[in-house]
């Protein structure tokens, strides 16, 4: 018994630095983002309770609407192109085909590059005037095709978009790494039945690596959410607001001295980031997986 | 088990005694420190055209008072970051020791928050002698004065005569409709008249803006806000600019990069360009580049010669509890806006400030600067730029608004309106 006691006195004595450091870097500052979303102040002044007058504000903002819905195309895009395409490519480098090593370096690699970089290299591409992409355009006698890629309406936010998904690098490896972790056995035994390779991504592969493809699809959402470097450098959320999304409308709000706004919007986000995570751990019933 | 738990006390002790010693030791040490240690966070750096004459004011400042008050620069060559850095800091009641700002009417927020020193008592008919009249109209809050103004910027045209006389134009146009006349000329010539951009914060595009309002509504179209009929007016004319232009328009964000590599023949921009003009144009750019003031517009309320004037960068103290650091502060706020130091910058860089100083006939004064000065001065009204007019939310806005306007998502009654809702949240 006083063994029993003294075992809980050290697991708690243990866990408290940890738990005050959570406490302090994350509950303290979640609970006053949701305390001042509902004031208003411009970050100088006092503040003024206004109840729900800042998400009332939000709901019936054209701008708040457009970066919600380019937020969830986002986050939908990269679970359901980025992280499928991930799983095609480390499930063809699981074959360990000539040179898999190095095709496996190659996908990686842009994630070694500051993200910074490689916003700007686009930027450079999508340039009206100078850009590859009309330079080849032009080359291949589709100059009717030329575009300001950033700065038209209906074209800003798919630029911002497609170019990122390509980047598959990450989930790559998650993938793989776990791909490899598959006992050799249960493929012997497909081998021994006729299966053919396909088949057993299919049934042994893929079943096996569910909990870690529930995990890439998680990240990939919550990445799809706090998108905002790539889109304040390509077009500042531009044009008309187009191509806006959540984080980059938080920042503008900050700069325009609407603290209440910003720290709504900022509680709308961790809001959508908790309903992300709790559909794809139901969708994939992740539990069974160690999530 | 006692024992135990001594042993296990013991070092907890210890290390809250040597955290304790540590701090003692800091205290002993900053108490035998005579020399005051002066922060200010600097977009004055790097690239900047300021940059070398504003270091080496630093460094005389310093060297004169060695051993009692040292200003340390701490560089922030992005002025994004640079603003973002302050209001943060400003927030969070961590103000820098000194700092600069741009737009006035964010320096109304700073002033009420309560964190920024009062540099009333400082403000002696001495030192304010030095500054042009009406230079203190932003600087107050309350009746105190809580920043103390520096740089003036001027915004009028620069143009390239090279570009114009290939499309057989000569001097500047008076009036819009000469002005759109000249830009079917140069149209015609195969050159892109004018920069304008939608990109960042849409600067040029803004400035255009800021004299088709006043030059339509008159130099008291503030007043009226945003109601005044020459803002859908002006938003018109403006998109109507826009078919001048060149392809990248809509998303530009670089001002001047056009312009220096002799694409486009017209631009609006300050006395900080000129640097730029000289270092970074194609060559010999520099001796086809002429100033004069944006053209008139046929009906309108404004003036032949109207200029666009501004206050481009204030100095604020933060609010300190050491009285003589906020002496020693005061000290080197009153060595950088001296006359003489100010003529350092001003002719070193190009740019124009509110604090008066004497040119001879040996001074090396710069060509465009003082063409842009005679114009100001020849000006029957110089009246702020439309972002130092509004709101700060209003001022975001318009890039955003402005590109629907020009792709055609809004009327410009909408590109009003969508003004008007930034202004409301």
């Amino acid at each position: 018994m006083q063994r029993t006691t003294h075992f809980r006195t050290g697991a708690i004595l243990f866990l408290l630095p940890a738990l005050l450091l959570f406490a302090a870097y994350f509950i303290y500052p979640v609970g006053y983002v949701v305390v001042v979303s509902l004031m208003k102040w411009d970050g100088m002044s006092s503040p003024g309770f206004v109840g729900l007058r800042n998400y009332s504000a939000l709901f019936h903002d054209e701008v708040f609407r457009i970066s919600i819905r380019n937020n969830l195309i986002w986050a939908c895009a990269e679970a359901l192109i980025q992280v499928p395409l991930a799983i095609v490519v480390a499930l063809l480098l699981a074959r360990k085909p000539k040179g898999w090593k190095l095709l496996r370096t190659i996908y990686f690699f842009p994630h070694v590059i500051s993200g910074i970089a490689i916003t700007m290299m686009w930027g450079a591409i999508y340039n009206n005037e100078r850009g590859l992409l009309n330079g080849f355009l032009r080359l291949v006698g589709l100059s009717g095709w030329e575009h300001n890629w950033l700065g038209g309406l209906g074209s800003a936010f798919p630029s911002v978009l497609v170019y990122g998904l390509l980047y598959i690098g990450y989930f790559m490896v998650i993938i793989l790494a776990d791909i490899s972790s598959v006992s050799r056995s249960y493929y012997e035994a497909a081998s021994i039945d006729g299966a053919t390779r396909t088949q057993q991504d299919w049934h042994i592969t893929l079943p096996l690596i569910k909990g870690t493809i529930a995990t890439c699809v998680t990240l990939a959402m919550v990445n799809g959410l706090r998108q905002f470097e790539q889109v304040l450098l390509l077009t500042g959320g531009g044009p008309a607001n187009s191509s806006s999304v959540l984080v980059l409308y938080l920042y503008k709000e900050l700069q325009n001295f609407h603290y209440g706004t910003a720290n709504a919007l900022g509680t709308v986000l961790i809001v959508l980031g908790g309903l992300v995570i709790l559909t794809v751990r139901r969708l994939f019933n992740a539990a069974k997986y160690d999530m | 088990m006692k024992k135990r738990t001594l042993l296990l006390t013991l070092p907890a002790i210890l290390l809250v005694f040597s955290i304790l010693l540590s701090a003692c030791g800091e205290n002993i040490k900053s108490g035998e420190a005579s020399e005051i240690e002066i922060k200010f966070p600097s977009i004055w750096v790097a690239k900047d055209s300021k940059a070398a004459s504003f270091a080496q004011i630093v460094k005389d400042f310093n060297e004169q008072n060695q051993g009692k008050i040292k200003v340390v620069v701490e560089e922030i060559p992005d002025y994004g970051a640079y603003k973002d850095k302050i209001r943060t800091n400003i927030t969070t009641g961590t103000t820098p020791d000194i700092f600069s700002f741009d737009n006035p009417a964010d320096g109304e927020f700073y002033y009420k928050s309560g964190n920024l020193a009062d540099l009333t008592p400082y403000l002696d008919e001495q030192w304010k002698s030095t500054f042009l009249d009406h230079a203190f109209d932003n600087a107050a809050y309350d009746g105190k004065v809580y920043s103390i103004p520096f740089e003036f910027g001027v915004t009028p045209v620069l143009y390239n005569t090279k570009l114009f006389k290939q499309a057989g134009i000569t001097g500047f146009p008076k009036t819009y409709t000469e002005l759109f006349a000249a830009y079917d000329k140069l149209k015609a010539a195969g050159i892109a008249p004018a920069t304008q951009m939608t990109g960042g914060d849409g600067w040029v595009s803004m400035l255009w803006y800021s004299q088709l309002v006043s030059a339509i509504g008159g130099p008291d179209v503030y007043k009226h806000g945003l109601d005044d009929p020459a803002f859908v007016q002006a938003a018109e004319v403006l998109k109507k600019l826009f078919d001048y232009t060149t392809g990248d328009a809509v998303g530009l964000d670089n001002a001047g990069g056009h312009f220096l590599n002799q694409q486009t023949a017209v631009l609006l921009n300050g006395p900080w360009f000129i640097g730029r003009i000289k270092k970074e144009g194609i060559d010999h750019l520099y001796d086809s580049v002429e100033v004069a003031p944006a053209p008139v517009y046929e009906g309108g309320k404004g003036q032949a010669g109207q200029y666009i004037g501004f206050t481009q960068a204030s100095l604020a103290v933060g609010k300190q509890k050491d009285k003589k650091k906020e002496e020693a502060i005061v000290k080197f706020l009153k060595y950088l806006t001296s006359p003489d130091n100010v003529k350092k910058i001003s002719l070193d860089s190009g740019s124009l400030f509110v604090i008066k100083y004497d040119v001879t006939k040996d001074d090396n004064v710069e060509r465009l600067q003082t063409e842009m000065k005679k114009g100001m001065e020849a000006a029957p009204y110089i009246i702020p730029h439309f972002r130092a007019s509004v709101s700060p939310a209003v001022g975001a806005e318009f890039p955003q608004a402005l590109s629907g306007l020009v792709l055609g998502k809004y009327t410009p009654e909408q590109f009003v309106e969508q003004l008007k809702q930034a202004d409301s949240k």
